[in-house]
């Protein structure tokens, strides 16, 4: 069993303080869920964690089965056990699909071990069968004039490759057709077991009709104010934001949207 | 190095005597000699963002027909392959050159220069420096007509469509003192339509000049796919001229991998002059070490509803320089004409020189022209998204490199090409 904690942890994008000392800890087995309004710090957590150069962290830990993952270079972090799913990951022109996730596969694996070339097809064409991806998507080049839906299904596809330790998705769901989430879901159920957990961001109840959590937080204003069972994700959808906001006695500015 | 007019007007009586002991034509004689006469009197092309008249571009090749003291293997760089339509020449020989019977049989002509201007001199005479590159367009040209001492033809006749790619390739002979001078002529008739891939390279370390012109002349409708890898030596001083000329409704697209290590200007043009013609000009090219390399890519369009497309990429390392121009030119009449380009230049180390200058030169109203160029680094945002998979960072800067300098990788028809590009790539990155 691996355990991943979040501890106290402060992040400022130029200067300004996003994340005011988040704490949060899972293991594997369990889907966790973070929810929140707009512009709460969720995507700043998922960033932070693994390593986005533009985020600063100036207080707290992330423990990664003890190991301060905050110490390692982005690379290692992923080489640790780490994956993070986002909404618009980049497009690069030239490097196929499939190429890059066979380096992304063997990057984990010593030099007398390399995923053959037939090995790995056969695991691509699996996993991408249980997504409804075309073949032709892994010969094109990664994400390059992929549609949004494309994108998520791709990242999707790279975390089922790669098969992660701790899964943390950006809110994956966003954009999304019924019929495209849940095909998503599809696979992030199909991961679902002993050794891999998954920290969801999401800013709607809907996803979790789909993947049920384990656990829900909610962040508010830079910090997890409230933590619960799957229920309080339906709580929520009934009363809002506000609701709670009123419950837990908090006066905070949320973007509404 | 400073060029007297009375040093090459000298040489009148040698050239006289290797071109008839070549048993050239007359008027490949005359061509010689008239341009010996003006190559002093000439210019050099004038290259922006480059001076380069201290370079030494004018050693005078061995006139004597005598074979080199030291020869190339060339199965040190290429394999055996049986009938396979191709041309290997090291130095001024030509050691290989197979063409399938089938494509004899059709009409087709791929053989030695030398060879060509004995058994077909109406053939050649009509394209060899005649409508792509004249001998007295500037310093360069003349010098490369009166002292062109080796070279390849390639005929490719009227409606043939040719499946396979052609392949040439071309090794410099740098164990001996001798300049390089080679001239490739292609002439594709009306309406054939092929595919020919061309290598240079250098064995050697001498010290050596090359004077490199490539002529593709279409008749109309002729298609033709133009893939180079240039792979000359750090010794070598190359002006590497290659031009087309089109004819109505014919096409040359240009797919070429720049990767030498001296100092090389590369000066790629393409006359539309046929209407509805098109070019489409894609070059990549790396520098390292303390090279130059100037990539001077003009098309210009002369015919109605032409169209010209400009893609330039490129790579910088170490103390290196490299410079792309795109020269989009559409001439006064060009109705309808399309100019357009792209340049874009990555640098990898602080002291490295990049420059991408777009030009576009435009005489007439009712055409249509764009052009974009960048210098800068390498995205972080895409070295993050790599690295987020587990990828190590020179990992992944050396899969953003590759595919940034991808799209002439995959235009390329032939795979040990192909292959041969990425491994040169591949080695320049991991070099530094």
């Amino acid at each position: 069993m691996a355990v991943l904690e979040i501890k106290n942890l402060h992040v400022s994008i130029e200067d300004k303080e996003i994340l005011k000392g988040v704490d949060l800890k899972m293991q594997t087995g369990e889907i966790h869920a973070i929810m929140g309004p707009n512009g709460t710090g969720k995507s700043t957590l998922s960033a932070a964690i693994m390593g986005h150069p533009s985020y600063e962290v100036t207080e707290g830990e992330v423990l990664l089965d003890g190991e301060n993952v905050l110490e390692m270079e982005v690379d290692e972090r992923a080489r640790a056990g780490l994956f993070l799913a986002v909404q618009y990951p980049s497009e690069i022109a030239g490097i196929t699909n499939a190429e890059f996730m066979r380096a992304a596969i063997n990057s984990r694996r010593e030099e007398d071990d390399k995923m053959g070339v037939m090995d790995f097809i056969t695991k691509l064409d699996e996993k991408m069968a249980v997504l409804d991806m075309p073949e032709e998507m892994a010969e094109r080049y990664l994400n390059e004039g992929f549609s949004g839906g494309e994108k998520k299904r791709n990242e999707i596809l790279q975390l089922m490759m790669i098969e992660p330790t701790f899964a943390i998705l950006d809110e994956i769901d966003s954009g999304l057709d019924i019929d495209a989430l849940q095909v998503v879901s599809t696979g992030v159920n199909a991961m679902r077991g002993e050794g891999f957990g998954s920290l969801i961001i999401t800013h709607y109840q809907r996803l979790l009709n789909y993947i049920t959590p384990d656990v829900v937080h909610i962040m508010m204003d830079g910090r997890v104010v409230k933590t619960g069972g799957a229920e309080l994700a339906k709580q929520l959808e009934a009363e809002g934001y506000k609701g709670l906001m009123e419950e837990l006695g908090l006066d905070i500015e949320i973007e509404e949207d | 190095m400073a060029i007297k007019t009375k040093d090459f007007v000298s040489y009148s009586d040698a050239l006289k005597a290797f071109s008839s002991g070549l048993k050239e034509p007359e008027w490949m004689l005359e061509m010689r000699l008239s341009a010996l006469e003006q190559i002093d009197k000439l210019e050099l092309p004038v290259i922006e963002r480059l001076r380069y008249n201290r370079w030494p571009l004018w050693q005078v090749p061995n006139l004597t027909g005598a074979p080199a003291a030291k020869t190339v293997d060339p199965f040190e760089f290429v394999d055996d392959k049986a009938d396979a339509a191709r041309v290997i020449q090291t130095g001024n020989d030509t050691v290989i050159e197979t063409l399938p019977e089938s494509l004899k049989e059709k009409g087709v002509i791929f053989t030695d220069l030398h060879t060509a201007l004995r058994e077909h001199p109406d053939l050649v005479k009509e394209a060899y420096m005649a409508k792509a590159i004249k001998p007295e367009s500037n310093k360069i040209t003349a010098f490369h007509a009166a002292f062109m001492n080796s070279g390849l033809f390639l005929y490719v006749p009227k409606n043939l469509e040719i499946e396979e790619p052609l392949e040439a390739i071309f090794i410099q002979n740098s164990l001996v003192e001798d300049a390089f001078v080679k001239h490739v002529l292609i002439y594709a008739d009306t309406h054939s339509n092929f595919s020919y891939v061309e290598k240079f390279l250098t064995k050697g370390d001498e010290k050596n000049a090359a004077n490199i012109a490539v002529e593709v002349i279409t008749k109309p409708g002729a298609q033709v796919k133009f893939s180079a890898v240039d792979q000359l030596g750090e010794n070598s001083t190359v002006y590497f001229n290659r031009k087309g000329y089109t004819h109505r409704d014919s096409s040359i697209d240009w797919a070429l991998g720049v990767m030498n290590t001296g100092n090389v200007v590369c000066d790629f043009d393409t006359d539309l002059v046929g209407e509805g013609s098109a070019t489409d000009l894609k070059a990549v090219g790396i520098s390292s070490g303390r090279q130059t390399q100037v990539i001077d890519s003009n098309v210009v369009n002369y015919g109605n509803n032409t169209e010209g497309n400009i893609f330039q990429h490129g790579v910088i390392l170490d103390r290196a320089t490299l410079t792309f121009n795109g020269i989009g030119h559409i001439v006064k009449g060009a109705k309808g004409a399309d100019a357009q380009q792209e340049s874009r230049v990555l640098m990898l180390s602080d002291k490295a020189r990049g420059d991408a200058n777009p030009i576009l030169l435009i005489q007439e109203n009712e055409v249509t022209a764009g052009h974009a160029a960048s210098v800068g680094r390498v995205d972080p945002e895409e070295m993050y998204y790599l690295m987020s998979r587990g990828i190590e960072q020179s990992e992944a800067e050396r899969l953003v490199i590759r595919g940034f300098l991808g799209k002439v990788i995959s235009a390329i028809p032939m795979k040990s090409m192909r292959d041969d590009l990425v491994q040169t790539i591949e080695r320049k990155l991991t070099s530094r």
